[in-house]
């Protein structure tokens, strides 16, 4: 008999708790929190505590599955892999590499995203390549890179706890990344002001200094207001504005026409309220502001991001302890498939595939000729798939079918597709549509690095044997690659992977396995003796100055009208995660939050004459799905929330598809719907 | 306990296999770690690094027979000065010494005590305030190392709805007062709460209540819960061995 405590990272959110696995002879029984571990102080919430609780389920796919005269059948690797590659070559030779798309994953290792990309791009000849950050945070790396130079959180999780001031938006923190929300409270127990700005009731506004309800999509105008009352009542920091930022005067003079009672009209915050707020985070020495997907899934989600960098810069709260913009990562694992190159315009680190320079490093590597034209956007891909450009799409470990926006069009364009392979644990909606289906090792069954939203890379520990014949997705990648006749995919590890990548990416070059075994390694890590980089910018931003982009407020691509006249909003819960192929299969998470539902505010409960639990149907110009009402205060009038956890009433159905220009991210936040009594 | 990668791990090692680095100063609630693995470990004697609220623990495990008690050996483990402060732990020392040198108790938790000045609306006010910043990971229950139900009672609807966050007064009610019989007063339910809700404090005070009440103190293999007997002395029918 052997026990084993094998310490690993969490397979949920952003937030990257290290817990131990409790291993009985290749099973797993438990998890106890990691007492010595910096980020989550040997505490958990309660997905991380049922993370174990899905590993061993029946359901897992233990072989690979190749659709055969409509049906799935049984197949050997060997058939499966000659299936996937024959096509991929029947496809590009006909159409061309860009007819083919991989989509990376951010439930996979760093090392694994790092392949995928190279498989498109060295094996495949195609920039196309890109996952789900499309959808959450897409325009957080468009928008900071404008204005910081760097796209992730300037700041790191414990420092939440030591600030006076924390502004909270589009984030329900406590239930999507509850361990930072008890950073934020820690910070609130000793007396630091939360200013929580959601149309929805979260379990932090509720315990907020303030909590301002904006209509859904009416976010630029807050914060400008917020930015002018700063500029009219004198609160700029002018020395940091001054020495280290450029472009202040254009933002300066758009913000003017944003006065108190102009925003009260836009957004339904009350003008107190607002010039409180505004005054509240100038003033407090240390104040960070923590934003997630209310800010960033919007049709202009970039500028809204380019907005709040404007505000921090405004009150020179950037480049010290507790302060910064922090973008919040949904994904275990989103920011590090966006470091390794998981996007179609992107090289590993943030180099730019149209950068000539950044090419040729990539081309020597790997010893081919790279495209120098930017990939297609997961999002665009789509739409590219039902008019026929994408013929082809490897898909390791994504839900497109749960996650994405406007299913039925998603559905229409898996269907257009020649050819479809998924990679995945489940049989998700999406992997049910694939010609072929690749069974693959789970977060407790490999090696690997994640790294969480505040830019630590944190290791993967193998605890257990992968179930029947299923695989590391490195393993499917790297036998991709070789059988594509790519040279350059003989790793006979994951520590392998990492260190041609740290070569190839500046920002890693001074992470390995070895280190981040003992060591929290934060990147910026540029050399072996580089002790990691806590806070971004403390002397200039990473591209220089601090530029300030004057944004204007606009209106949703789709705002309420006489048949659609409510605002659906759509999110997570606490209890479960993403499309709920892990948490749905942990009992005690299922037990907790069973099944779909729509919060409804009262007023508009009882003006459609619905009452708690009643089955409802909500229509966008889209879809209809049926569920249950949860009449509630805890959203404001006109608005209604439902989580896109469920596959029997799944929310993406009536989300609307329109995109942020730049960064390509649906606008999942807000569209015009209707409910009535089913 | 042992020291591997960067941090402190606990850990189980069969007989005669070497033991690394070993740390004694990370309060890991070993009963709880234990607990997880007992169904899976069929036979054999398991040998534990035992604190005195873990030797308590174990007594509640013997008197309910969820655990053969022949089959654990205790290695007893006083507590540093250190350590007894941060559990203003008034009971630190094992009955048999095997580690560490014996270190007297505290006398009071501050908490508590001005806690039991205030006015009774006040106090009730500064616990709707602390559980107001419940996020409910269960934290409290997951690692209590008495907390040995097959189905758990705030997973019950009647009890507590599955809708809110915070859980609301029952969720907590129910749990201090099913709790009132076992509770041996480790502290890793506060430990482990991510909202730092001193739950300890609430504990002390209950264990306070029950033996100015029923004269009962937890951790004793020979005294029977107050709440598992009938009043006229009578055994009860069917009775449940995990409350």
């Amino acid at each position: 008999m052997s026990v084993d405590h094998v310490l690993t990272t969490c397979p949920y959110c952003g937030t990257g708790c290290n817990f131990f696995l409790q291993v009985v002879d290749n099973r797993l029984v438990g998890i106890v929190p990691c007492k010595t571990d910096e980020i989550s102080l040997g505490r958990l919430c309660v997905k991380g505590y049922n993370a174990h609780a899905f590993v061993h389920h029946p359901d897992r796919l233990k072989h690979p599955l190749v659709k055969d005269g409509g049906h799935m059948r049984q197949a050997s690797w060997d058939e499966a892999y000659d299936k996937i590659v024959a096509e991929i070559k029947r496809i590009r030779d006909k159409h061309g590499p860009d007819s083919v798309i991989v989509l990376a994953s951010a439930k996979c290792t760093n090392e694994e995203n790092y392949l995928f990309q190279k498989l498109a791009r060295a094996a495949i000849g195609t920039n196309n390549v890109d996952h789900c950050a499309r959808l959450c945070h897409a325009s957080t790396v468009t928008g900071l890179l404008t204005s910081f130079g760097s796209g992730a959180m300037t700041n790191t999780i414990p420092e939440f706890g030591d600030a006076d001031c924390v502004l909270v938006t589009g984030s329900n923190t406590l239930e999507a990344h509850p361990l930072i929300g008890a950073r934020i409270m820690h910070a609130m127990d000793k007396g630091a002001k939360v200013i929580v700005v959601d149309p929805r009731d979260t379990p932090l506004s509720r315990i907020a200094f303030l909590s301002l309800s904006q209509k859904p999509g009416t976010d630029i105008a807050w914060i400008n207001g917020m930015i002018n009352v700063i500029v009219q009542e004198g609160l700029v920091d002018d020395d940091f504005v001054k020495a280290r930022t450029t472009d202040f005067d254009k933002v300066k003079d758009l913000v003017r026409a944003y006065t108190p009672g102009k925003v009260e009209e836009i957004t339904g915050i009350p003008k107190e309220k607002l010039m409180a707020a505004a005054r509240a985070y100038a003033t407090s020495p240390k104040a960070m502001i923590a934003y997630a997907m209310g800010v960033t899934q919007h049709s202009n989600g970039t500028n809204i991001v380019k907005a709040l960098a404007n505000l921090a810069m405004v009150a020179g709260h950037l480049g010290k302890e507790s302060t910064g913009v922090n973008p919040l990562r949904g994904q275990c694992n989103v920011q590090g498939a966006c470091d390794a190159g998981g996007l179609p315009n992107l090289y590993p680190g943030y180099q730019r595939v149209d950068d000539p320079a950044a090419k040729d490093k990539f081309e020597k590597a790997w010893g081919v000729a790279l495209q120098d034209k930017p990939g297609r956007t997961l999002t665009c891909a789509m739409k590219d798939a039902m008019i026929g450009k994408i013929k082809a799409m490897v898909i390791f470990g994504e839900n497109v079918m749960l996650s994405d926006p406007d299913l039925t069009h998603v559905e229409q364009a898996l269907k257009e597709l020649e050819f479809l392979a998924v990679a995945d644990i489940f049989m998700s909606e999406t992997a049910q549509m694939a010609d072929v289906v690749l069974p693959a090792a789970c977060y407790a069954e490999k090696e690997g690095t994640f790294t969480n939203t505040d830019r630590a890379v944190r290791l993967l520990r193998k605890a257990v044997d992968a179930p029947g014949e299923a695989r590391p997705d490195w393993q499917i990648a790297c036998e991709l690659g070789r059988r594509l006749g790519s040279k350059g995919f003989d790793f006979s590890s994951p520590s392998e992977i990492m260190d041609e990548m740290a070569n190839l990416t500046p920002i890693y070059g001074g992470i390995s396995f070895d280190r981040i075994d003992k060591e929290l390694l934060r990147w910026p890590c540029p050399a072996k003796d580089h002790p990691g980089t806590r806070i971004l910018h403390t002397q200039k931003f990473t591209k220089g100055l601090g530029t300030f982009s004057p944004v204007e407020h606009a209106p949703p691509a789709e705002v309420p009208s006489e048949e659609y006249p409510l605002i659906l909003t759509t999110g997570r819960n606490l209890f479960h995660y993403h499309t709920g192929t892990m948490t749905r299969r942990s009992p005690m998470l299922e037990r907790l939050s069973p099944e779909p539902y729509v919060e409804v505010n009262n007023s508009d409960a009882k003006a459609h004459g619905i009452s708690e639990d009643d089955r409802v149907s909500v229509s966008t110009r889209r879809g209809t799905i049926t569920l249950k009402a949860r009449v509630t205060d805890r959203i404001i009038p006109g608005s209604i929330f439902i989580p896109f956890h469920y596959a029997e009433a799944p929310a993406n159905r009536l989300t609307n598809a329109a995109l942020d220009p730049i960064a390509n991210i649906p606008e999942l936040k807000v569209c015009a719907a209707k409910i009535e009594k089913a | 306990m042992v020291e591997e990668h960067g941090n402190v791990a606990p850990i189980m090692i069969p007989k005669g296999k070497e033991i690394g680095k070993v740390r004694i100063d990370v309060p890991y609630q070993v009963v709880t770690v234990l607990a997880n693995l007992y169904p899976w470990l069929s036979k054999g004697k398991i040998a534990v690094v035992t604190r005195r609220c873990d030797e308590k623990a174990f007594a509640e495990y013997f008197k309910r027979d969820l655990m053969d008690k022949s089959r654990i050996v205790m290695i007893g483990l006083a507590c540093g000065k250190d350590q007894i402060a941060r559990c203003r732990c008034t009971d630190p020392v094992p009955s048999k010494v095997h580690l560490g040198e014996p270190n007297k108790g505290v006398e009071k938790d501050d908490l508590a005590e001005k806690l039991g000045k205030m006015p009774p609306a006040e106090r009730l006010d500064f616990w709707v305030a602390q559980y107001r910043k419940c996020n409910k990971c269960f934290g409290c229950t997951i690692t209590c190392p008495v907390c040995f139900c097959d189905d758990c009672v705030l997973e019950d609807r009647t009890f507590v709805a599955e809708k809110g966050i915070p859980p609301g007064m029952a969720f907590h009610m129910v749990r201090t007062m099913h709790m009132a019989d076992k509770c041996i007063e480790c502290g890793e339910c506060e430990r482990a709460c991510p909202a730092e809700i001193p739950l300890l404090t609430m504990r002390k005070m209950l264990a306070k209540d029950m033996k100015e009440l029923y004269n009962f103190t937890s951790g004793d293999e020979k005294i029977v819960s107050p709440l598992n007997t009938t009043l006229d002395g009578e055994p009860m029918e069917d009775e449940c061995h995990e409350c």
